[in-house]
Order: C-alpha cells, then sequence, then structure tokens
C-alpha cells in the first residue's frame, strides 16, 4: 500500500531527462553493479550459459543410452567413474550432461512462463483495480473462475488436446497461474488510484491510458517483480510436477522437473537420479530469489532516496 | 508432584498404546493397494484391486489353480448334458455371513443379476455365452449357453460372487451394497474410500476359518509410499514392486520378495490400418528383428521379463512352447527396410503410456534407441493414460504404441479376439484370420482348438502383426513375518491361509 | 454494504455457472469416460449402452441443459465410476481436507509470520537474511519431492513417524509439515513486504518521533494496518492449499478432497470432477466475498466507491 503523498514515481517527471552528465550516468551505473549480489548473480547466469552453450559444456549427448551402464552412480562414491562424473540413469544416460540440457527447459520455462502469466495478471489486475464497478467485478469473477478450476484438469485438457511439449506447458502455466498476480496487483492499484498524485491526473484531463502508464504501472511494478521473481522458481518447481503427473515435455528431451518425477522411484537405489537435478532446482530457484529480492530493492524509491 | 502425574499417564498412555499395537498387528494382515477399490458393487468392478476385494468377502463358483485350471469352489462338479448345456452340482452347508444356507437359488439369482443388461456389469461381456440359468433343485444349477463354450468354467472364476438372494432383494442393492454379505473368507465391517477397508475373519468359513483375524486392505497409490509402510512393518504384502527395489528389498531385514511371472505380455501396436510403412510386413518384420530383448530385459528390468514368442504365455491356454521369438538381427532388419523401400531410413511416431506400466516410458524410450541403430528415426510421444486410451480406442494411436495385455480368462480368445479381429483394440486386420479365430472360440475339442490357435500364433508370427516384447514378471513385496502366502501370475491376493 | 452483498452473491452464481460451462466444455476435450470404465472384451452394445445410460449420447449443450437443471436442485449426479452421488462422496473428504488444509496453514502461518515480522523489523541484517532465505528455501523444493524425501528420513531411516494414512495426530505431521514448505515461503516475504511498507508510513514514524516504545508502536500501529494485506495473503493461501494438496495427498494416501479428484480427472469420472469444481468456486467465492467486506469495513478510502 503505497499512498504516501510525494514518493510515487512517475516516469518523465521534470528534472529526470538530461539532467545528469554522461560521467554522471557511468558513475550511478558502476554503483549500482557494485551492488549486485554477487552468488545470486552468478547463479543466473550460470544457468543462461548452460542453456546456451549446452552443446559445447556437456561431455556425452543426453540422448545416448548405454544399458548395460545403467544407474552407475557418481564419481565420488564406489562403483563410479569419471567418464559418468555424475553418474547415469536407468537407460544409462549421463546425468550431467543431461542436467546441462536440462537448464535450457527450466530457464525458458521459468523466464517465459513468469513472463507471460505476469503480464496477464498484472494487466488485468491494473484494470480491474483503477477502474473499479463492473469492470473490477467481472475481472474478479473470471479470477475466482480460474482458482476453482484445478490446475491439473486445465493441463490434462490442454496438453491432452495439443500434445505434450515445452510451448504447450508454458502455455498451461500462463493460463494457470496468472491469478497469483492479479487480487495482489488489483489491491495495490485501487490504493494508489485514491492517491493525491492521480487525483491531481485526473483533474489535470490526462486520459484513463496515460495515468495507466504513468502513475499506478511503474508502482505496481514493484510488486509484481516481487510477485514475479517468487514464481520463477514456482514454474521450475511446476514443471516438475506436470512431469510428477506425466504431462511434461516429450521424452527423450532432458528437464530438470522430468528427472526429477522419473528418479524419484529410484531415490532408495540411485538417490543421484533425482537428487543431483533437485539440488540443480533449489540452488536456480534461490539464486533467482535472492536477486529479484536485491531488484526489488533498487526498485523501492525509499531506497532510492536514501541512495 | 502434578506434573509427575501427568507424565507418568502419558508414558503409561504411550507404553499401552504401543502394547495395543503390536497385539492387533500379530493377527492383523494389511495389504498395501496400488489403487481404490471403484465400489463395493461386483457390477462395478473392471479392474484386479476389485477383484481383490471380491475374493476375500464372496466366493465364486470355481477358481483357477496356478496351472490356470479350474478348481472346484462353491460348485463341487460339473457335467456337460450337451453342447450348450453344463450341470453343476453345489457345495451342501456352506453358509453366508449373516447365518443363512447357500442355495442354487443363490447362485442363480447372482449369475442373472451380472448378465441382466438392466444391471449394467462392465465385466459383462465376460458372461456374455450365458444364456439362461436354472435352479434345478436346492443344489444343483443347470446353465444354458447361446453356442458351445469351452471355457465357461473359467468365465465362473471370474468376479462372480454369489451373494444371498434373500437378503440382497429384501434391502435392494443400495442398502445391501452398504454392509456385503457374501460366503467368503472374510467378513466386512467398514470402508473409509481412499483410506481402508477393514475385514474381519469369517469364524465359519466351509474351508476353515482364517489364522489372521483381521485384514486390512490400503490403497496407497504412490510406490515409494508403499515400499516404506512394506519397510516400516505397516504391510504385509505390497505389490508391484518396480524390479529395480528388488535387490534392495530382499536385503531387507524384516522384508522378502515373492517373483512370479504375470501373465501380462507387452507388445507395440503396429497401426496397419492406416496407409503408411507399416502396411509393409516387411517393416513390421524388421520392427521385430530391430529389438533386442534380452538387452531389455536384463539391464532396464533388470531380468524382470521373460520372451515369449507372442502374445500368449504359459497360463494360456492355446499357448505353443515350440514357437520362437524373433531373434536380434539387426542386419536383417536394416536388409528388410532395405527391400522394402526404406534403405535411406523411415520416421515413425512412438507413442507410451506414462507411469501404467512398469517402466512403461524407460522401455518404449529405449526400443527408439534400438530403431534408430537401423535407421529408424522416431518422434516420441509419451501420454498421460486417459488420453492414451481414448487415442488407442479410436484407431488414432499415429505407427507404433507401447501397450500390455493383462490375463483375465487364461485363454488365447481373451487375447486374440480383442486385438486381432475388429474391435477398438486392434489394428490389425486380417479377415481370415477372424475367421479363424471364431471359430477357435467356440470349439469344444480342446486338441482342435489347440492346433487351430497354433496356426493362427504361426500366421501371427509370420505376418509381424505387431511388435513382440516379452511377458513381465512381477513382485510382491512380503513381510517375513508372514507364512503361507503364495504370488499369482494372475494378481490374485489369496490370504486365508496366511499366518505369522 | 447489504446491497454489495447481495450484488456479490448474485455475481458469485456465475461464476459457479461459468465454471461449470468451461469444465463441461473441457471434458469433450479430455475424451469420454466409457473406454475407460470397460474392459478390454466388452461389447460394442456394451460400450453403446453405457453411453446412453451415462448421458453421454446426448449433444453437449442439452447434456449442459439436463446438469445445470439437475444442480438448481441439488442434484450433482452419481459418479460414473462407483455409482455413488457425486456430491456426497466428495462431502465425506472434506473432514479430512479442511483437518490437513488446517494442520497446513496453521503451521505455515506460525513458521511465517513471525519469520516475516522479525525479517521486516531487522531488515538488511543477518536475521533478514537467514529468514528469508530459510523461507525461499521451502519454495524451492517440489512438493513431492519433499513429501517423499521426509518418508523416506522420518518414517523408514528414524521410525518416528508413520509414513503414510490418516487418523491421529503422527499421520498428519508429515503431510502438513510438506504443505507447509511451500506456502509459509509465500506468505514469509510478503509478510515482510506489507510490514516494509507500513513501517515507513507517516504515522508510525510520528509515533516514534513522540517516543512511543518499539513494541507498542509494532503491535499497536503496525500489525494492525498490515492485517488487511495478510488477511488477503492468507486467504489466497489456504485456497492454494486446498489445490495444491492434490500432490500431498497422493502421496501420502490422505483420503481427501484432492486425491479423490485427481483420480475422477484420470478416470475422466465428470460427475465427481464437476462436483469439486463447484464446491471450490463456492468456496472461493465466500471466502473472497469475506474478505472484501472485512477490508471494506476496515479502510474508509475503499468505501467512497
Amino acid at each position: 500500500m503505497r499512498t504516501v503523498v510525494g514518493e510515487a514515481r512517475t516516469i518523465g517527471e521534470p528534472g529526470t531527462k538530461g539532467a545528469l552528465a554522461d560521467g554522471q550516468r557511468i558513475l550511478k551505473l558502476k554503483k549500482v553493479v557494485r551492488r549486485i549480489p554477487k552468488a545470486s548473480a552468478l547463479i543466473i547466469i550460470g544457468l543462461v550459459l548452460c542453456a546456451i552453450f549446452a552443446p559445447l559444456i556437456a561431455p556425452h549427448d543426453p540422448l545416448a543410452q548405454d544399458l548395460v551402464n545403467s544407474l552407475k552412480p557418481p564419481f565420488f562414491q564406489k562403483g563410479g567413474s569419471v567418464s559418468h562424473l555424475l553418474g547415469t540413469d536407468s537407460l544409462g544416460r549421463d546425468i550431467l550432461s543431461r542436467m546441462i540440457y536440462g537448464a535450457r527447459v527450466s530457464a525458458i520455462v521459468g523466464f517465459a512462463g513468469v513472463l507471460f502469466s505476469g503480464l496477464i495478471g498484472t494487466f488485468l489486475g491494473v484494470l480491474a483495480g483503477y477502474f473499479g464497478g463492473k469492470i473490477d467485478a467481472v475481472i474478479m469473477r473470471v479470477t475466482d473462475m480460474m482458482l476453482s478450476l484445478p490446475y491439473i484438469l486445465i493441463a490434462i485438457a490442454i496438453i491432452g488436446a495439443i500434445g505434450p511439449s515445452l510451448r504447450n506447458i508454458i502455455i498451461v502455466l500462463a493460463i494457470t497461474q496468472w491469478v497469483g498476480y492479479t487480487r495482489i496487483i488489483r489491491f495495490e492499484a485501487m490504493g494508489l488510484s485514491k492517491s493525491e498524485f492521480v487525483d491531481m491526473a485526473v483533474i489535470s484531463g490526462s486520459r484513463w491510458w496515460r495515468i495507466l502508464l504513468t502513475h499506478i504501472l511503474p508502482n505496481v511494478l514493484n510488486s509484481a517483480v516481487v510477485l514475479a521473481t517468487l514464481d520463477v522458481g514456482k514454474m521450475i518447481v511446476f514443471e516438475s510436477a506436470l512431469s510428477f503427473l506425466g504431462l511434461g515435455v516429450k521424452p527423450p528431451t532432458p528437464s530438470w522437473g522430468g528427472m526429477l518425477a522419473d528418479g524419484r522411484i529410484y531415490l532408495t537405489v540411485a538417490w543421484w537420479i533425482a537428487t543431483l537435478p533437485g539440488v540443480a532446482i533449489v540452488i536456480t530457484v534461490l539464486g533467482g530469489n535472492l536477486l529479484g529480492d536485491w531488484l526489488r530493492d533498487e526498485l523501492d524509491p525509499r531506497h532510492q532516496l536514501k541512495a | 508432584m502434578k506434573k509427575t502425574v501427568i507424565l507418568c499417564s502419558a508414558l503409561l498412555l504411550v507404553l499401552w498404546g504401543a502394547a495395543i499395537a503390536s497385539a492387533e498387528s500379530q493377527t492383523e494382515l494389511v495389504i498395501a493397494q496400488t489403487a481404490e477399490v471403484n465400489s463395493l458393487d461386483p457390477a462395478r468392478h473392471n479392474s484386479i484391486t476389485d477383484v481383490n476385494y471380491t475374493i476375500q468377502v464372496f466366493d465364486m463358483l470355481y477358481i483357477l489353480d496356478e496351472q490356470s485350471k479350474p478348481v472346484p469352489r462353491l460348485a463341487l462338479s460339473h457335467r456337460i448334458v450337451n453342447p450348450t448345456t453344463w450341470e453343476f452340482k453345489l457345495r451342501p452347508g456352506v453358509k453366508f455371513h449373516d447365518g443363512t444356507t447357500m442355495t442354487a437359488r443363490d447362485v442363480k439369482f447372482s449369475i442373472d443379476r451380472m448378465t441382466d443388461p438392466q444391471t449394467k456389469a462392465l465385466f459383462a461381456s465376460f458372461w456374455g455365452p450365458i444364456k439362461e440359468v436354472k435352479a434345478v433343485d436346492n443344489l444343483t444349477v443347470q446353465i444354458v449357453t447361446k453356442s458351445p463354450d469351452p471355457i465357461l468354467l473359467k468365465r465362473l472364476s471370474l468376479d462372480l460372487a454369489i451373494m444371498p438372494a434373500d437378503l440382497f432383494q429384501k434391502e435392494g442393492a443400495e442398502k445391501f451394497f452398504q454392509h456385503p454379505v457374501g460366503t467368503g473368507p472374510f467378513k466386512f465391517v467398514s470402508w473409509t474410500r481412499n483410506d481402508r477397508m477393514v475385514l474381519d475373519a469369517n469364524e465359519a468359513y466351509w474351508d476353515g476359518p482364517p489364522k489372521m483375524k483381521r485384514l486390512v486392505i490400503r490403497p496407497i497409490p504412490e510406490a515409494a509410499t508403499r515400499l516404506a509402510e512394506l519397510q516400516t512393518g505397516n504391510a504385509d504384502i505390497a505389490p508391484a514392486i518396480p524390479p529395480f527395489l528388488v535387490e534392495q528389498l530382499k536385503a531387507a531385514p524384516n522384508a522378502t520378495v515373492q517373483s512370479v511371472p504375470g501373465g501380462r505380455v507387452m507388445f507395440l501396436y503396429l497401426n496397419t490400418l492406416a496407409k503408411g510403412p507399416l502396411q509393409d510386413k516387411r517393416v513390421r518384420q524388421a520392427l521385430n528383428y530391430a529389438i533386442n530383448r534380452k538387452a531389455i530385459i536384463d539391464n532396464v528390468l533388470k531380468g524382470s521379463g521373460i520372451e515369449v514368442a507372442d502374445c500368449l504365455t504359459p497360463y494360456h491356454f492355446g499357448y505353443d512352447p515350440s514357437l520362437k521369438p524373433y531373434p536380434y538381427d539387426p542386419a536383417q532388419a536394416k536388409k528388410l527396410l532395405a527391400e522394402a523401400g526404406y534403405g535411406k531410413g523411415l520416421k515413425l511416431v512412438f507413442n507410451s503410456p506414462n507411469g501404467r506400466f512398469i517402466l512403461d516410458k524407460e522401455i518404449s524410450e529405449a526400443i527408439a534407441g534400438m530403431f534408430r541403430e537401423v535407421g529408424i528415426q522416431t518422434e516420441m510421444k509419451v501420454h498421460e493414460w486417459g488420453s492414451y486410451v481414448q487415442m488407442m480406442n479410436a484407431w488414432k494411436l499415429e505407427d507404433i504404441g507401447y501397450i500390455g495385455w493383462g490375463n483375465t480368462l487364461s485363454d488365447a480368445d481373451g487375447t486374440f479376439t480383442p486385438l486381432f479381429t475388429p474391435t477398438p483394440f486392434s489394428y490389425y486386420n486380417n479377415p481370415a484370420l477372424t475367421e479363424k479365430i471364431a471359430k477357435a472360440r467356440t470349439t469344444m475339442d480342446e486338441k482342435a482348438r489347440l492346433g487351430l490357435y497354433r496356426e493362427i500364433q504361426k500366421e501371427l508370427i509370420g505376418e509381424a502383426a505387431v511388435g513382440f516384447l516379452y511377458e513381465q514378471v512381477d513382485h510382491y513385496g512380503i513381510s517375513r513375518s508372514l507364512k503361507g502366502f503364495h504370488a499369482r501370475g494372475d494378481e490374485w491376493l489369496i490370504v486365508y491361509k496366511a499366518s505369522r | 454494504m447489504g446491497a454489495y452483498i447481495v450484488r456479490r452473491l448474485g455475481q458469485s452464481l456465475i461464476v459457479i455457472l461459468g465454471v461449470i460451462c468451461i469444465t463441461f466444455a473441457i471434458s469433450r476435450v479430455v475424451g469420454n469416460p466409457v473406454v475407460l470404465l470397460l474392459p478390454a472384451e466388452a461389447t460394442e452394445e456394451q460400450r453403446v449402452a453405457l453411453m446412453k445410460d451415462l448421458g453421454l449420447d446426448k449433444p453437449m449443450y442439452v447434456q449442459l441443459g439436463i446438469y445445470i437443471s439437475k444442480v438448481a436442485r441439488l442434484d450433482f449426479g452419481r459418479s460414473f465410476r462407483s455409482g455413488e452421488p457425486a456430491m456426497k462422496l466428495l462431502l465425506d473428504r472434506v473432514p479430512a481436507s479442511l483437518y490437513l488444509c488446517f494442520a497446513g496453514t496453521l503451521l505455515s502461518v506460525c513458521i511465517a509470520l513471525p519469520l516475516g515480522i522479525i525479517s521486516a523489523i531487522k531488515r538488511g541484517t543477518i536475521f533478514d537474511r537467514v529468514g528469508m532465505t530459510i523461507a525461499l528455501l521451502g519454495q524451492s523444493i517440489p512438493g513431492f519431492w519433499a513429501g517423499i524425501m521426509m518418508i523416506l528420513l522420518f518414517a523408514v531411516k528414524l521410525r518416528w513417524l508413520p509414513p503414510s494414512g490418516y487418523g491421529p495426530p503422527q499421520y498428519v505431521i508429515l503431510p502438513a509439515v510438506t504443505l507447509a514448505f511451500f506456502f509459509a515461503a509465500a506468505t514469509a516475504r510478503m509478510t515482510r513486504s506489507n510490514i516494509l511498507d507500513v513501517l515507513d508510513m507517516e504515522y508510525v514514524r510520528y509515533a516514534r518521533l513522540k517516543g512511543v516504545p518499539e513494541r507498542i508502536v509494532i503491535l499497536r500501529h503496525v500489525l494492525r494496518n498490515t492485517f488487511i494485506g495478510i488477511l488477503n495473503i492468507v486467504a489466497l493461501q489456504a485456497g492454494l492449499l486446498l489445490g495444491g494438496a492434490v500432490i500431498t495427498e497422493f502421496i501420502f494416501s490422505w483420503p481427501g478432497i484432492g486425491r479423490l479428484s485427481l483420480d475422477a480427472i484420470y478416470n475422466r469420472d465428470y460427475p465427481v470432477v464437476q462436483a469439486t469444481v463447484i464446491l471450490a468456486a463456492a468456496f472461493f467465492v465466500v471466502l473472497n466475498l469475506l474478505v472484501d467486506i472485512v477490508h471494506i469495513a476496515t479502510d474508509p478510502r475503499i468505501r467512497k466507491q
């Protein structure tokens, strides 16, 4: 709830454009970069690098089966070897290579899923909060409808109809997860709509879409970003839940969620098949969230003023 | 002072609770089942988990032994009056749980109910050949069939529960099944759906009272959890143990494993109904030559599989041990593909369910890898079981589909009629073969039947009607303290002779 | 206020109607249950007869009309699989689900609120960092994995708790913790965010300036004003908990609504699926209505609308 006068940020406020000389701008950038939490950033960069350069980094072909060498442990355990650093799965495929390739799926599912669900949810939340009345009622009822439909039903329906694939998983995530944003963004937008700033803008004759863009949206962005960063991890975890239910990415494409789901029955005899991707998920989600936290603090105007 | 009192009473409660628990568990047998029963009404039964409830509370006229031969239960003997009329003598002095005596009237009532179209029993097609049931006298029943039916006895051993006619008619179906009454080794006590079914021993059971006084059936769908219950001693029997966990379980202090060939045959549907490469016999044969069944059985299934020549197992009447499976011969596969004009390679869609059968997805992937070795590129599509069945039954499975076929009637007909005659389960159409299968279905002479089935199988193998794979081996986790339980190939859990 | 409630109730009916229609549409897509019900040996006559018996042979809009008129008379149909009345099947499971949901929410709130409050008050310190990291950890672990790991650790290895089942409190601990993991994280973070916002409010600064002890500042000013925000979050989470419990119920063999509806979806048992959706919709609209009423009653600015 941000209704404190004078602290709301507005884009295009007089005095910000061109007010800083180039040199000062570079200095500001340096300061910002220095503040970035190193560990989390490294994790996310690592994820993206794995995703992009997988064919170059991975020691083996993730699809190559070697039935005789199935269920081999990682190199640090008895029976393991350095040819398969992290062991092999039930079909003899190299776990490390599958994890590196799996980063692709996780990265795409995480970012794209959050992007689309966030866009839909925030947009609807802002509309509902600002306009109130009938529009608010309609959007809220639609939200209620979405919340009562079991996401598994929707997932089976969509994936049953258009087939299992990465794209379709993102569609499922976008359709089922946007509700998480709407209610909270609406709440904020409602509060913002009553602020003096907005009242002044209305009086001065600003059009509604201008008000939305310049007053409401930037201020809900913080909440949206917090929700979004929480959700990146949730998307990756959801992908694994979908794999658990048999609705994940098409095999033999490796995905962390799929490896986790498939490997769970092997936990007592071959712990590495599920545990290692699980650890990868945990580290990635953690990194993403910590980074998002920092981002939020950066965007927080109170923080700005102190800087 | 007060604190000490409270502490002591708490301690006593815990000890008492523990004492009760261990006393109870001595005479209590817990089964960790894979799924919940549909309903207590056999008319709504369609799976083995349902049957495993029926056989505790009810008896059937016959039961199949481990060699698939019918053994008398509520029926004592039979004679064939004419090819379509059978006469049965019933066991005298069998009492229902409410004390009344079982007579021919009850048998007639029970069979009539299940075959009545109004009841809409899901298993009704098993008893399709039955036309009429007559109660000749108190202990004699006559069954008339629509056409000669060589496997009537097997049909009568399948989930055809004998229920008390008077009680049922007095209470009506809904009330009766809230507290079902039968002649079986256990009496129904209570049922909380998805939690547990509790049954108590029938001390007046005609085959001797069960040594275990209480039977609890708990549906636990997650395999890891089922296993945990077994390992902690909370469950005595856990079916469907995955093969790679068998070694570990055998080494556990309080559990062991019983393995038994399952009568379920895995194979690959090859869609010959749709236009495409699979309509060419050589392509289908090539697929069969390309599969290294031994490698799959040894490595992926850790030995839990038996190579079979086609879709029958030794449990099935009609099985012919002289028939040999396709050998693993990738060179031959490539040669056949080249002959058929696919020397440059071939692209096929490979469908698989996910988790419905043991390691189905993994095995499909392994086979796809083998196909790749001979130049067949596959596009893998994994489906949730419900969607898979929809596609399958509408003939929408593209190219290849991994599937398993269970054993219900222990007879070749139970496999061949659905799979190789025009039905929603068939992807292979051969009119001459269809006729032969229909003939074998109604031939009463055993030797003639066997001859027919040998011919049929030779044709199926030669034509490579499907991609032949293997017979599944089932593993049952058993508590070490349990004696007298024997796992069966038909997955029936007969526990009334078990004890600690 | 009265008019508002009436209006919202009317809208709720529309929500439920909309949900029924969507579920019907989805059921067309995922196919019919007859093939899943009948064994392979079933005849064509059986298939046709069963379709007719289940009412699936009529065109969809006719089925929809029949269903809605039945629902208006509180008849929710019978399960395709067991023949029992669909709503009764569901309602029998409600106590188990509520039990788990309550335990899970309680645990979640007990962990999350203190975590969030302390992190907010001691913002930027080690408490904040550690607290939020712990919360995050909960959200990073896939539920089904956490559940199975806990069974392996606490049930099989340590023998402290039973692996699965329903009954006295020791059975609900593991599943409730599994649920709480996930939801505690989000609740903690949202709580922290909310409190941080309020901490910077004018009146809080003013109270501090006046010399009011910190404890009273927190209790009286901060908590009271974050109440609504937190209530919103907890309500949302509790609702999600009901839906998120599906996988947890599956793993721990907990006989709740989640497990029943999962089975129903897999088996295409539409009457049960539809009954579940209607129940969930009713639950949500009532919950949201209550939260909104409290919100309006306590926040004078919104009342202007």
